[in-house]
């Protein structure tokens, strides 16, 4: 439950690689050799760890077509753990080694190995995995933040205290917690005597107001082919997230979410582990079990002692029967140019209050546009500098008709050619919508100011607030050929 | 000096192999101590300092004892810091973990660490918490649960305390006690297991402290040989079997920790919590006599968390109770769930690997089969059908999902089903991976590509009409990507090794044959068609007519042969080369001959001509078996070294030709580097004594000999080029040996490149004469490598092992004038020994070294490592002057006085010298002896 070492490499490519950060844990060292005796490997420095991770990751030599040692087609890893193969002096294998990576940040760690190293032990039966893989995401948040583009110097400033934070989270090589995101923890002057013990993932205690904000956000995903032979798809998830301010070493609040009647149960609910207790009813629903009217649509209960900082709550899927916009897209190849005909729908149960609405219509494998004489019924039409993208903007609101539609004809007499892209070939085209609705969610799901409920003695404030946002919401030129996004419709 | 220092702890963390070969391991763990003492460092720098303690303790310590040593210095110096300084003090402790732990003191229980333990003990139980020590006891718990970890059994007798102090604790803390408290107790009860009638009453006793019971003299720490046993997990799924101790139905106390333990975990991160959860299960696993219930309560909020290693953690509780504790409905809903958390949204896609990975080996209930691979039965191809792959997925997932699928669809087709049609979504995946490579997807889509269609070949290739087609498929790619070349091959090659039972690969190879030989052909593609058909002619089931054909149709319908291009010739005639042991041969007699000679008389290069000829010749003179004698000796791969240079040699295109052309790299060390021994040299001083008078005039002579440049600038150090130990007998005779060193620091200049004419083994080794000429005086390593040629002409390139250059030999003796006989010399030596001792700050610096010696041990010292460095006369038995000069100017000076022990009065002009000549002193008297600096 421990691990060996740890490594924070940067790389551009498989390019301009430097190691940013690396420790050593001495003493699980001495543990994984007494473990693995004659089987032993011991970690090699620090630049061959390095090649050896590159490799493995298939980042090496990115300049060569074709390297055996990367590229070979006996596929050994069984992901998420690598095998690195050291060679001399002391030949052997480094296994499991995991790595996680987000853009030039890579973070990677080698969990020990608490098991006769032969036969070798399935991946699953080690506890350290699954630790090693919560330490490095708990890195990774704190080193690049939650967001989408790492900041460069606020990475070399984390970098600079991850001694001291690893000395409260990981002081010897056992992970014990993950570091706060933000400022690192320090620890605060425990409270006068009480009888609670104070959780350990509780920093500190809050004085002041009681304030709690739940925060629903749905995502809707969605493949449209227009198409008869195939059935199109929509996905629903949503997260609950908390942000409670509550005195009291270890304070209860209770959330809870409903459903309007006839709503389609909520599947998959995972939980916080600050969540008390759970019923049974509350986890039974499953996206991958056959559909079952019969069960139970809530209200969903969730008790809970909230650390200080914001956290998901929970999260869910859910099946909603129609998707919220339901598109067609039809290309014909005429001679020089392309027809385009568009047509949206906003559903009758979706609020027709966006606040925002896009439309993306990519043409890849292609010149640049030459002549763009396209009409549509609402919204405004931009050409894209690059000349390869049409974007629609629909604005906050559909017409009263809930209806709008884009026809014309696009000429590619570019100079130069547009993007490559291997699988938008010929008609294979798509268009992608963006969009964000304030104050609803698709499944009904909501949770009512009056129903958060807090045992504390003062009085406090609670916001509640839902959206529901499109993420990889796709609409395929129906007369051209898919790819197909699941195998479930297949089946 | 911090930044130096910062600097210098950075490269040995880089590699410490290379950073100690500039120094000993003894010299900078002392500066490190030295510099941990050091009132003027600040408290940043010496936590720094602590890292290469901490990291790599094995390494600077070498022995148990420096082990031992180390550890008091440290412990004193943590007793000597303010207690504000509280990053420091966590640091130490964990710097003195790392050390006792690593050089085994613990593990011995010597003095050092049983000191430590009582200073955690002490510490931990401290909860007055000035002075922020709430970070002091956390990184102590942490340190005594990692001692009791490395050394299970060490804390057993504490159990009783350990309990008490999580109890009380209210702070945060509570988290390291419990951590603490639940390892100490998994390895007391497994250590009670190992005991032979052991029973409630010893772990009634063990809970409560009772140490006067009888047992406790036998219970100690466990015998080393069973160590890796305890370390180990205990929970191994369905072939593990776990010790017990029977101990019946009473076990109410034991029941009562696990009970308090387990209701306070929701209170621990989520990452103690899963490691506290999995000892209580093994504690759990090993006594019977309780009830796996107790975990009941704290189920369902585990089966609903996010937290990968809390639900990981009940994975591995199924595996240890299945279905004492879990239920069949338990059971479906957990699989379940690992499908829903495999293609989740919101989680990582590592974790989402590490959950597929998880189905794979689900803890069954009741397992059937047992092994790799098995897959649990509640997966059905209708659970599975969410986990199939597509082109969005990214490549390990996409392999991942690939690979479980494969698994699903093979049991399906073994139950004789009707061919389902989720064997045909992998086959339409599959190609459409292929149409992406098709239309110039990615290196890396490319790569997942042929992976993706070795896994489903590996696991369908005999269902034909998925392998039949996927082949016409790759053989039309390939034409229109003839790149792809080398993966193909590699496709080929593997499929042949992993799946001997079938042709797919001589199949696949020869419809490859098929579609080059009917293909259009183009310039560009030809090197890669040549290339594949060379492949293709390996097979002898396959029939090499088309190729033949193939090969006489563009030598003689393109300008190929005007245009003479070398290396497409080679590559014409690899071809050649593998027709010639085909098989096949005599059906290929009369076109292979021709093709070889129109390429003999027309190819526009000599070269290729030449071997075209070659080939001729011997296609057309010798008999088939001798031909592939021949031949195949070119073949001889993998050693490749027991070539003469003979015929056949000549004969080897391409691949002979390239290897001879090119250096190979030696897999093993063949030369090496030995000190050549000392040959007596007569002090030969001059009888014709011409001494200065002065002390002040025989400084001012010997000083005026450095203007001449060069002057006594060179260490000659002289070595034996020998054979390594490792006997190669093509290796036995080397010629043309070439030598080239590189640095590893810069205290020296480059140094030049040697030549050695032979070695042979039988022979006496060749000697080898460096000149290193030093800018610092410091013991140094060399990197050497060795170019030569064997005597089947090719040449290779080795690596020597590094040469160390070592304190004792940048050592020369006095370069006084020649004309000067020993009262001249003894007149420098006090002049400088008088400088070097001024108060000035000069740079120079004195000390005394002290050790337990016999007269007769240092007369045998002296005459064995200072006589050529002596300046006093050998007779003087009163002091004995010894003076090293270290090129470019630096000087050691020694008076050596024997009283009651033997005092080295050491005096030098760079005191950077002062660790060097201590270690070197050490060595030299053993290790009883200490060098005081003054």
């Amino acid at each position: 439950m421990s691990v060996r070492a740890l490594w924070i490499i940067s790389h551009e490519k498989g390019e301009h690689l430097s190691l940013r950060f690396a420790r050593r844990f001495a003493t699980v060292e001495h543990r994984a050799k007494i473990l693995a005796g004659s089987s032993y490997t011991a970690v090699p420095e620090d630049n061959t760890v390095l090649q050896l991770l590159i490799t493995e990751l298939g980042l090496s030599d990115p300049d060569k077509p074709f390297v055996a040692l990367r590229d070979d087609c006996l596929y050994r890893q069984r992901s998420p753990a690598l095998e690195l193969r050291v060679d001399s002096p002391g030949k052997g294998m480094l296994w499991p080694v995991l790595a996680i990576s987000h853009g030039p940040i890579t973070l990677a760690c080698l969990p020990l190995v608490d098991a006769p190293a032969e036969p070798r032990p399935a991946l699953a039966s080690l506890l350290s995995v699954s630790q090693g893989l919560t330490l490095l995401a708990g890195l990774q948040t704190f080193l690049l933040g939650s967001g989408s583009k790492p900041d460069i110097e606020v990475l070399a400033s984390r970098l600079a205290m991850l001694p001291s934070v690893l000395l409260q989270v990981c002081p010897l090589g056992t992970p014990l917690d993950v570091p706060l995101p933000g400022a690192p923890s320090t620890p605060t002057v425990p409270t006068p005597a009480e009888n609670q013990k104070q959780p350990a993932w509780k920093t500190g205690l809050h004085r002041g107001r009681a304030a709690v904000n739940v925060a629903i956000i749905e995502t809707v995903r969605s493949m449209q082919y227009g198409k008869r032979s195939r059935q199109d798809l929509w996905d629903v998830y949503g997260t609950v997230t908390c942000k409670c301010e509550v005195e009291g070493v270890l304070p209860n609040v209770m959330v809870t979410l409903t459903l309007p009647p006839n709503g389609s149960p909520l599947q998959d609910i995972l939980v916080h582990p600050c969540v008390t207790s759970l019923d049974s009813s509350i986890l039974t629903a499953s996206s991958v079990d056959n559909f079952d009217g019969s069960a139970f649509s809530g209200p969903y209960k969730f008790p809970f002692s909230p650390p200080l900082e914001p956290f998901r709550l929970c999260s869910y899927t859910s099946q909603v029967p129609v998707p919220p916009i339901l598109g067609s897209y039809q290309l014909k190849e005429e001679e020089t140019q392309l027809r385009v005909s568009v047509t949206l729908k906003l559903h009758e149960s979706v609020k027709n209050s966006f606040e925002y609405c896009e439309a993306h219509l990519p043409f890849f494998n292609r010149d640049q546009f030459g002549v763009v004489d396209v009409k549509v019924s609402s919204g405004q039409l931009d050409v894209s500098k690059e000349k390869n993208l049409l974007i629609w903007g629909l604005g906050q609101k559909f017409p009263k008709s809930r209806e709008v539609t884009m026809e014309g004809k696009i000429s590619f007499s570019g100079p130069t050619p547009g993007p490559i892209d291997p699988l938008c070939t010929e008609l294979t085209a798509y268009i992608k919508l963006y969009f964000k609705v304030p104050d609803m969610t698709l499944s009904g799901c909501s949770v009512d100011q009056h129903s958060v409920q807090v045992y504390s003695s003062s009085k406090q404030r609670i916001i509640t607030s839902r959206e529901l946002q499109s993420k990889e919401y796709f609409i395929w030129n129906s007369t051209g050929s898919a790819p197909v996004s699941s195998g479930q419709m297949m089946l | 000096m911090s930044e130096i220092w910062t600097q210098r702890i950075l490269s040995f963390s880089r590699s410490p192999s290379r950073f100690l070969s500039g120094t000993t391991a003894e010299g900078f763990l002392a500066e490190l101590l030295r510099e941990l003492r050091d009132d003027r460092a600040t408290y940043s720098l010496k936590v720094l300092l602590l890292s290469p303690l901490c990291e790599s303790p094995s390494l600077l310590c070498l022995s148990d004892l420096l082990g031992e040593e180390t550890a008091l210095e440290l412990m004193s110096v943590f007793n000597q810091c303010p207690p504000k300084s509280v990053q420091f003090r966590c640091h130490l402790l964990l710097a003195l973990t790392s050390v006792l732990v690593c050089t085994s003191c613990v593990n011995n229980r010597s003095r050092a660490s049983q000191d430590f333990l009582d200073l955690l003990l002490q510490i931990s139980q401290d909860s007055n918490d000035l002075h922020g020590d709430v970070a002091l006891r956390a990184t102590a718990c942490d340190c005594l649960r990692e001692m009791e970890a490395c050394s299970p059994g060490l804390l057993s007798q504490r159990l009783e305390l350990l309990g008490g102090l999580r109890q009380r604790e209210t702070s945060r803390l509570h988290q390291a006690y419990a951590g603490l408290h639940t390892l100490v107790l998994r390895n007391a009860v497994y250590q009670l297991t190992q005991e032979t009638g052991a029973g409630a009453e010893h772990l009634k006793a063990l809970l409560g402290g009772n140490t006067s019971v009888a047992w406790e003299a036998e219970l100690d720490l466990l015998n080393s040989k069973d160590d890796s046993a305890v370390l180990s997990s205990l929970i191994r799924g369905p072939m593990g079997s776990v010790p017990t101790l029977q101990t019946g139905p009473d076990c109410k106390e034991l029941r009562a920790v696990l009970s308090s333990l387990l209701e306070e975990s929701y209170l621990l991160t989520p990452l103690s919590q899963a490691a506290l959860l999995h000892r209580l299960t093994e504690v759990v696993a090993m006594v019977p006599g309780v009830s796996p219930a107790v975990f009941r309560a704290q189920l369902l909020r585990l089966l609903g968390t996010s937290e990968v290693c809390l639900f990981h953690s009940t994975l591995l509780m199924k595996s240890a109770f299945t279905d004492s504790l879990f239920s069949v409905e338990d059971e479906a809903f957990l699989l379940q769930r690992l499908v829903v958390l495999s293609q989740h949204p919101l989680l990582s896609p590592p974790e989402k690997l590490f959950y597929i990975d998880c189905i794979l080996s689900f803890p069954e209930n009741r397992p059937i089969g047992c092994g790799d691979d098995a897959l649990p039965v509640l997966l059905t191809p209708r659970l599975a059908s969410v986990l199939v792959p597509t082109v969005f997925n990214d490549s390990a997932t996409l392999l991942a999902r690939l690979h479980l699928l494969c698994l699903v669809y093979l049991e399906e087709e073994d139950e004789g089903e009707e061919e389902g049609r989720g064997l045909g979504y992998l086959y339409d995946h599959l190609t459409s991976l292929l149409r992406i490579v098709d239309n110039g997807g990615s290196r890396e889509i490319v790569v997942t590509f042929f992976r993706a269609a070795f896994l489903f070949l590996s696991y369908f290739f005999p269902v034909e009409r998925f392998s039949h087609s996927l082949m016409e498929e790759l053989c039309s790619l390939y034409l229109r990507h003839t790149h792809l070349a080398p993966h193909f091959i590699n496709l080929a090659d593997h499929i042949q090794e992993q799946l001997s039972e079938s042709n797919w690969a001589t199949e696949f190879l020869k419809a490859l044959q098929g579609a080059i030989t009917d293909a259009e052909l183009t310039s560009k593609d030809l090197s890669w068609h040549l290339k594949m058909l060379t492949r293709v002619a390996e097979e002898g089931e396959i029939k090499q007519q088309s190729t033949v054909n193939f090969l006489s149709h563009i030598i003689t319908s393109s300008s190929l042969c005007v245009k003479g291009d070398w290396r497409l010739g080679n590559f014409l005639l690899g071809v050649c080369r593998r027709l010639l042991v085909h098989p096949g041969l005599d059906a290929l007699l009369i076109p292979l001959a021709d093709v070889l000679q129109h390429l003999a008389c027309r190819y526009g290069d000599t070269d290729i001509r030449d071997h075209a000829r070659l080939y001729y010749t011997l296609l057309t003179t010798l008999s088939k078996d001798k031909l592939a004698g021949v031949l195949s000796q070119g073949y001889g791969e993998g050693g490749g070294q027991a070539k003469k240079r003979t015929f056949s040699c000549i004969v080897a295109e391409s691949e002979g030709l390239t290897s001879l052309l090119t250096v190979h790299r030696a897999k093993t060390i063949i030369l090496k580097l030995v000190e050549e021994p000392q040959t007596e040299t007569g002090s030969g001083l001059n009888q014709n004594e011409d001494n200065p008078e002065e002390v002040s005039v025989a400084l001012g002579q010997y000083r005026a000999q450095f203007d001449v440049p060069g002057f006594a600038s060179e260490i000659p150090l002289n070595y034996q080029l020998t054979h390594s130990e490792i006997a190669d007998s093509c290796f036995d005779q080397l010629f043309s040996i070439r030598l080239h060193f590189s640095l590893t620091d810069d205290h020296y200049e480059p140094l030049g490149d040697v030549s050695v004419p032979c070695v042979f083994r039988e022979r006496p080794p060749p000697s080898v004469k460096l000149r290193l000429k030093p800018r610092r005086p410091q013991p140094t390593s060399l990197h050497a490598s060795a170019i030569f040629t064997t005597q089947d002409g090719l040449s290779w390139l080795t690596d020597l092992p590094d040469v160390h250059v070592a304190f004792q030999q940048t050592f020369l003796p006095l370069p006084a004038p020649e004309t000067w006989g020993r009262g001249g010399r003894l007149s420098l030596f006090d002049g400088l020994w008088d400088e070097m001792s001024r108060e000035e700050p000069t740079g120079g610096a004195t000390s005394l070294f002290c050790c337990q010696l016999q007269e007769e041990a240092l007369k045998t010292l002296v005459e064995k490592h200072f006589l050529p460095y002596l300046v006093s006369d050998q007779s003087d038995k009163e002091e004995i002057k010894v003076l090293f000069f270290l090129p470019p100017q630096s000087h050691l000076l020694m008076r050596i006085r024997s009283e009651e022990t033997v005092h080295f009065n050491v005096a030098t002009d760079n005191w950077q010298l002062l660790p060097h000549i201590n270690s070197y002193l050490l060595t030299l008297t053993g290790r009883h002896t200490h060098l005081t600096a003054y």
